[in-house]
């Protein structure tokens, strides 16, 4: 009698289509109508099919954008190449934006990973926890001088996104009613920074100015205060700490607080 | 009442400013993993006016490989903020190898397969302090060394382990249809007092170029008339269990899936006003 683990990877690979199936066919009650190969391919139609509506449910807009047969096709052709590490379909689809960028049959539309790259961060801060957002008196109680080596940490389920096309104006234009949904986007309209987060219960997508989104990318990348504001004003040299700051503490972007540690020990 | 439907996210705002009456709401608990904001708030709020039943898909309780500790450190976690009714799962494996199928396939019906489960739902319960119920699930093969029925298999499981059955009536019509076996005789042979709730919900027939046919548990569709006559059949032998409508795919408006679980209210009822 075949061990349990050589039944269930037998069948896996059969389901998955890296075997031809009949070491799995071997497995099943034979002799039944319909064949062990139909009923086979009854799981290995369901398995993609399940796929296949978890990315069109993740990406409605990039299958608005390509058009049902296409997404089709590359949930499918993703789906064979990323390989599903959990239990929790919710996190299929993860790797869709760099799938996109690499796919051929999507070279003529370049905006395209980067509107997936989008409905990505909108489907993990719908599903991500909304932690307390930091008390910004706790930024008060940090003296003057050692506020520099202040290290923020921002919601986990919140995302920051750099597009050189008008991915916004293209998500918007092609949400269910949208009211500008005939109207042509050119993406000479050039780019934009967002910051994609929950506020209360609803996702919102902050749109941010130059110097503004390269300090929240650096105090996101783990940079102190200090740091990131250097970087923010070599790119924006107007950019204004305290108006970003005091923004993004209202907003509840930020959930925590900590020093470097030779301020910590000082 | 005895009925109740399962919550899906587009109907939260309509059934939160409806309320309509149902005897319970069931959730899927991989919805709630990541703790969302919204649909916790939604979810939280049913709460408070109805009982709840979490429903998984994910545990692979039938799986080779050991049981996943985050997810069911997600799972307790959920049952600690939500404190449900129900917790349940399937009786089925989803992956192999670190690898996840994400649907809710077959397992050997066999002494070691049984022995196998067993010790695994013992495992979850010690883990999740409670007792789970675990479902059958609809096929479309059986295995060739399979040497008890899944009836006995699935009445076994809930002896040793002291779970509870979700007994699937769609699930056992379904698979009765693609295996040639008899769906009364799977429900006579169930202990009544293991049944601690019912589900119901819609197939899809597909027919093959030969005429052969395969029914689809594809929850897209309103529940047969078949299931309806077996799921009478099925509330005489274990009494008015909670009965639960599912209906994931092609989701119908909200009044449509109330009215299926009024349904399965009148049957229980004509039942038992008879009985008393």
């Amino acid at each position: 009698m075949p061990a349990l683990r050589e039944v269930q990877s037998s069948l896996m690979h059969a389901l998955m289509r890296r075997s031809d199936g009949s070491a799995a066919q071997a497995l099943l009650r034979p002799g039944t109508v319909p064949s062990t190969q139909r009923r086979l391919q009854i799981y290995r139609n369901n398995l993609f099919e399940t796929r296949i509506a978890a990315i069109g449910a993740v990406y409605p807009v990039v299958a608005r954008l390509v058009g049902t047969d296409f997404i089709r096709c590359a949930a499918k052709a993703y789906s064979q190449l990323v390989h599903m590490r959990c239990g929790d379909l919710h996190e299929f689809g993860d790797r869709l934006p760099e799938f996109l960028r690499d796919y051929v049959p999507a070279a003529g539309l370049p905006y395209l990973a980067d509107v997936a790259r989008l409905e990505w961060a909108y489907h993990r801060a719908y599903h991500g926890a909304q932690l307390p957002a930091l008390d910004p008196i706790r930024i008060r109680q940090v003296p003057v001088g050692a506020q520099g080596s202040l290290r923020l940490q921002l919601q986990p389920s919140a995302d920051l996104i750099r597009s050189p096309y008008p991915i916004l104006r293209i998500w918007q234009a092609n949400q269910p009613g949208a009211l500008d949904a005939e109207s042509r986007i050119s993406l000479d309209e050039g780019g934009v920074n967002l910051l994609v987060v929950q506020q209360d219960l609803e996702i919102e997508f902050r749109l941010l100015d130059e110097g503004e989104s390269r300090w929240l990318w650096a105090v996101a990348l783990g940079d102190s205060l200090e740091q990131a504001t250097r970087e923010a004003l070599d790119s924006d040299p107007t950019f204004d700490l305290a108006a970003a700051l005091s923004r993004h503490l209202a907003g509840g972007l930020f959930v925590g607080l900590s020093m470097t540690e030779a301020d910590q020990s000082a | 009442m005895i009925a109740g439907i399962g919550l899906r996210a587009e109907h939260f705002a309509e059934f939160t400013r409806t309320r309509p009456p149902v005897r319970f709401i069931e959730a899927h608990s991989e919805n709630y993993f990541g703790r969302g904001a919204k649909p916790l708030h939604y979810l939280l709020r049913a709460r408070r006016d109805y009982p709840l039943s979490l429903h998984g898909v994910g545990l692979s309780i039938g799986s080779a490989d050991p049981l996943s500790p985050a997810h069911l450190k997600r799972l307790g976690e959920l049952i600690g903020t939500l404190e449900p009714h129900w917790v349940s799962d399937h009786l089925c494996w989803s992956s192999v190898d670190g690898e996840y199928a994400n649907d809710l396939l077959p397992l050997p019906c066999t002494e070691a397969t049984l022995d196998h489960v067993v010790g695994r739902v013992m495992q979850v319960q010690e883990r999740l302090r409670r007792p789970i119920l675990l479902e059958n699930v609809s096929s479309y093969f059986e295995f060739a060394h399979s040497s008890i029925p899944e009836w006995e298999f699935v009445s076994e499981v809930a002896r040793r382990s002291g779970c509870g059955i979700l007994l699937d009536v769609n699930n056992v019509y379904v698979s009765a249809f693609n295996h040639g076996f008899d769906a009364s005789k799977y429900l006579r042979a169930i202990a009544p007092a293991a049944v601690k709730e019912i589900h119901l919900a819609g197939f899809t027939r597909q027919m093959f170029e030969d005429g052969a046919e395969m029914l689809i548990d594809t929850h897209s569709a309103p529940v047969a008339d078949a299931v309806w006559t077996l799921y009478r059949e099925a509330m005489q032998l274990f009494g008015p269990v909670p009965t639960l409508i599912e209906w994931d795919a092609d989701l119908p408006p909200l009044p449509v899936l109330v009215a299926q679980a009024h349904k399965a209210d009148a049957i229980v009822q004509a039942i038992y006003a008879r009985a008393a």
